[in-house]
C-alpha cells in the first residue's frame, strides 16, 4: 500500500488550499478556473509530483464550483460553465432565497462531481487499456477526431478549423527532434530566433499568456470597470434544506452524466454541459414554465453537469494524453514538468500516481462542498474585491510562471507577452482559443504519428484501411463535421429567413 | 503492393522531411482561409463596414490610456525586470524590486474614483503582494526568479 506513504498531511493541506484558492478565482467574474491553474503553477514548482497534483487538481475542482456564487448573487457568470445557474439561481436571489440557491448549487456540484469521478476510476484505465493497441495511425485518427469535434462546436465550424491548424503550425516552430525520428534541422523561424526557438515556444508561457495577459487585455480595453457591487447582502428567507433535491435524483444522475459525458470530448468546455442539462430538464420537467424563473431543479441541472466536467475531462488526458478543456491543457504542462509523459501507458506506469490523483479529485470535491456549504456568506464576499488589486497580482504570478518554467529563461516571458497580445487581438478577429490550444498541444505529435506512418506503410490509403478502429474513427470524424455543417446550414438558413434577406 | 501502382502512395526524402508536415499545414491553411473567405466572406464584409461606420461616427470604442497603459507598464516591466536582475543575480531582486511599483502603476492606471483609501490599498498591496510572492517562491521553494 505505497499510495498510503503518498498522502500525507501536507497532500490533504495543499488539496485544501487549491480548493479554496479555486473557489475564489471562480467567484470573481472574468477569472477562470484555468488562470487558477496556470497562475497557481509556480507553486508546483518547488513540490514533488504528489503534492504539486494535490495542489491543482484542489485548483480545477474549486476553480469550476466556485462559478457559481456571482452567478446566483450577481447574475454574471464567473465561469462560462455557469450561465445557465443565472438563469435559476439570480431569480431566487431575487426572492430572497440566495442562500438557499447557493446550498443548492453546491450539493449539487458535490453530487456532479463526485459522480464524475466514479466515472473517471472506472472508465479511464479501460479506456487506457484500450488505447495501448492504437498504432501511430489511429493515435493520429484521434488527434484530427479532437480537432473536429472542438472545431465543430466553435462558433464557425471552418473558423475553428483554421484556428486548430494554426495552433498546429505554431508547434512545428523549432527543431524536428532527432528524438522523435525527426533529422534534426530548424523551420517555420527566422536565422537569428534560433537560439530561442530551438525547441519551439514554450507550452506554459503561450498558455499563461493566452489565458491571463490575453484576458487582462481585454478587460483593459473595456476600462477594467468594476461591477456595481460593494457588499453582497443575503435577505432573510426560507433556510435551505435537503428536501429541494426530492425528485432530482434523475435530473442530478442525467445533468452529472451530460457533464462528464461532455468533459470527454475534447474543448467543448463546460457551457456547452450545463446548456445541455439544463435543456434537457426543461423537457423533462413536470413544470417546464417554472424554470427560468427561479426553480431550484434548474440550478441542480446547470451545476451538477458543470461539476461532472472535472472528471470527465480528465479521462482523455490520463487514457490518450488528449486534453477534455483548456484547463486540463494546463495540467499536461503541469505533468510534463514533472518528466510524466500522459497517454495510454501513464495509468499502467504511475498506478500510485493513479490513485492519488483519484483521491485528489474525490477529497477536492468534498473540501470544495465542506468550505462553500458551511462559508458561503463569506466566500460571497470574494465578488467584491477590486479587478484593479487582482489584475496586477495576477500579473505578476503569470510572469513568475513563465520566467520559471525552464528554470530562468527571458525569452519564454516575452512568449508570454507575445500570445497575450496574439490572443487578445484573435479574439477580435473571431479566432476560437480551444481547438487554437488543442492544435498546439498536439501539433507536435501528429507531425510524428503522421509522417512516421507514411514513411512505414508510403501510403495515404493507410489511414483508412489499417484497422476497424481507424475505420470507427472516419466514421466519428464524418460524423462530427457533418453536425457542424447542418447546425450551421441551419443557423444561417434561420438568420437569413429572420432578416428577410 | 506495386506502389508505383498506388496514386496515393508517398516517399518522404528523409534530408526534407522537416519541411513534409508543415507544408501539408500551409496548404491546410491556404484552403481553410480561402473557404472562410468564400462562405463567411459577406459576414466579414458586412462586420467590417459595419466597425467603418461606427468608427467614423463615435471613433475607436475603446480605453486607450488602460490599453496601451498596459501594453506599455508590461514591456517596461520585462525590460527593467531583467536588467535589474543582472545587477543583483540570483536573488530574484529584479522581480522583488520591480514587481512593486510595476503593481502599483497598474492598479493606480486600472482604479476609478480615486481617493485617498484607495491609493493606500495599492500601496499596500503592491509592497506585501511582491514581497509574499517572492519570499514564498524564490526562499522556501528555491524558484529561479529574475
Amino acid at each position: 500500500m505505497e499510495i498510503l506513504s503518498l498522502l500525507s498531511p501536507m497532500f490533504f493541506l495543499l488539496v485544501m488550499f487549491g480548493v479554496l484558492v479555486g473557489i475564489i478565482f471562480g467567484a470573481i467574474p472574468g477569472m477562470t478556473a484555468t488562470m487558477a491553474v496556470a497562475v497557481c503553477l509556480p507553486m508546483t514548482y518547488g513540490l514533488d509530483l504528489t503534492n504539486g497534483l494535490a495542489l491543482l487538481l484542489g485548483l480545477y475542482v474549486g476553480g469550476i464550483s466556485g462559478g457559481l456564487v456571482p452567478a446566483i448573487l450577481l447574475n454574471i457568470p464567473g465561469t462560462p460553465s455557469s450561465i445557465t445557474t443565472t438563469f435559476d439561481g439570480y431569480p431566487m436571489t431575487q426572492k430572497g432565497l440566495g442562500e438557499q440557491a447557493l446550498k443548492t448549487g453546491i450539493t449539487a456540484s458535490l453530487f456532479g462531481g463526485l459522480f464524475s469521478a466514479l466515472v473517471l476510476f472506472l472508465f479511464a484505465p479501460t479506456l487506457a487499456d484500450f488505447a495501448i493497441k492504437f498504432s501511430y495511425i489511429e493515435k493520429f485518427l484521434i488527434i484530427l477526431f479532437a480537432l473536429t469535434v472542438i472545431a465543430s462546436l466553435s462558433k464557425r465550424l471552418l473558423v475553428g478549423l483554421f484556428s486548430g491548424a494554426l495552433g498546429i503550425w505554431f508547434s512545428l516552430i523549432g527543431t524536428y527532434d532527432i528524438s522523435v525520428g525527426g533529422n534534426g534541422e530548424y523551420r517555420l523561424m527566422p536565422e537569428f530566433l534560433v537560439d530561442y526557438l530551438e525547441s519551439g515556444f514554450s507550452l506554459l508561457p503561450v498558455l499563461i499568456g493566452m489565458f491571463g495577459l490575453g484576458t487582462i487585455l481585454q478587460e483593459a480595453e473595456k476600462g477594467v470597470r468594476e461591477e456595481a457591487v460593494d457588499s453582497v447582502k443575503f435577505q432573510k428567507g426560507a433556510a435551505f434544506s435537503f428536501s429541494v433535491f426530492k425528485g432530482q435524483f434523475v435530473n442530478l444522475t442525467r445533468s452529472g452524466a451530460i457533464g462528464t459525458f461532455v468533459g470527454m470530448l475534447p474543448g467543448v468546455g463546460g457551457s456547452a454541459a450545463s446548456v445541455l442539462s439544463y435543456t434537457q430538464q426543461k423537457n423533462f420537467s413536470k413544470e417546464p414554465e417554472k424554470l427560468g424563473k427561479g426553480a431550484p431543479e434548474g440550478v441542480i441541472a446547470s451545476e451538477s453537469a458543470n461539476n461532472g466536467l472535472t472528471g470527465g475531462a480528465l479521462i482523455p488526458l490520463l487514457s490518450l494524453g488528449i486534453p477534455g478543456d483548456s484547463t486540463t491543457a494546463v495540467l499536461i504542462g503541469a505533468f510534463t514538468l514533472q518528466g510524466i509523459q500522459l497517454g495510454p501507458l501513464f495509468i499502467g506506469e504511475n498506478l500510485d500516481t493513479w490513485n492519488v490523483m483519484m483521491v485528489a479529485v474525490i477529497f477536492a470535491n468534498i473540501v470544495m462542498f465542506t468550505i462553500m456549504f458551511f462559508a458561503i456568506r463569506h466566500i460571497a464576499k470574494v465578488v467584491t474585491v477590486p479587478k484593479y488589486l487582482l489584475y496586477p497580482g495576477i500579473l505578476m504570478m503569470c510572469v513568475v510562471g513563465a520566467y520559471a518554467i525552464n528554470y530562468g529563461v527571458m525569452f519564454d516571458v516575452w512568449t508570454l507577452l507575445i500570445f497575450g497580445v496574439f490572443a487578445w487581438l484573435g479574439q477580435k478577429v473571431g479566432l476560437e482559443v480551444a481547438p487554437f490550444i488543442i492544435g498546439f498541444i498536439l501539433g507536435g505529435q501528429a507531425e510524428v504519428y503522421f509522417v512516421k506512418s507514411l514513411e512505414s506503410f508510403g501510403t495515404l490509403t493507410i489511414f483508412f484501411t489499417k484497422s476497424p478502429i481507424a475505420i470507427f474513427l472516419w466514421g466519428l470524424i464524418v460524423i462530427s463535421v457533418a453536425y457542424s455543417v447542418h447546425h450551421t446550414v441551419r443557423a444561417m438558413r434561420r438568420k437569413n429567413g429572420g432578416s428577410g434577406v | 503492393m506495386n506502389q508505383e501502382s498506388d496514386p496515393f502512395s508517398i516517399a518522404i526524402d528523409f534530408p526534407q522531411s522537416h519541411l513534409f508536415f508543415p507544408n501539408i499545414v500551409h496548404w491546410v491553411l491556404l484552403i481553410l482561409a480561402l473557404s472562410i473567405a468564400l462562405v463567411h466572406g459577406r459576414e466579414i464584409i458586412h462586420h467590417v463596414q459595419g466597425w467603418a461606420e461606427s468608427y467614423r461616427e463615435h471613433g475607436l470604442d475603446y480605453d486607450r490610456l488602460r490599453l496601451f497603459g498596459t501594453l506599455g507598464l508590461v514591456i517596461a516591466y520585462f525590460l527593467l525586470m531583467n536588467w535589474v536582475g543582472q545587477l543583483f543575480p540570483n536573488t530574484g531582486m529584479g522581480f522583488l524590486l520591480v514587481s512593486m511599483p510595476f503593481m502599483a502603476l497598474l492598479s493606480l492606471l486600472y482604479v476609478h474614483d480615486i481617493n485617498r483609501k484607495k491609493v493606500l490599498i495599492i500601496l499596500a498591496n503592491a509592497i506585501i503582494a511582491p514581497f509574499m510572492a517572492w519570499y514564498v517562491l524564490a526562499q522556501l521553494f528555491f524558484i529561479t526568479l529574475p
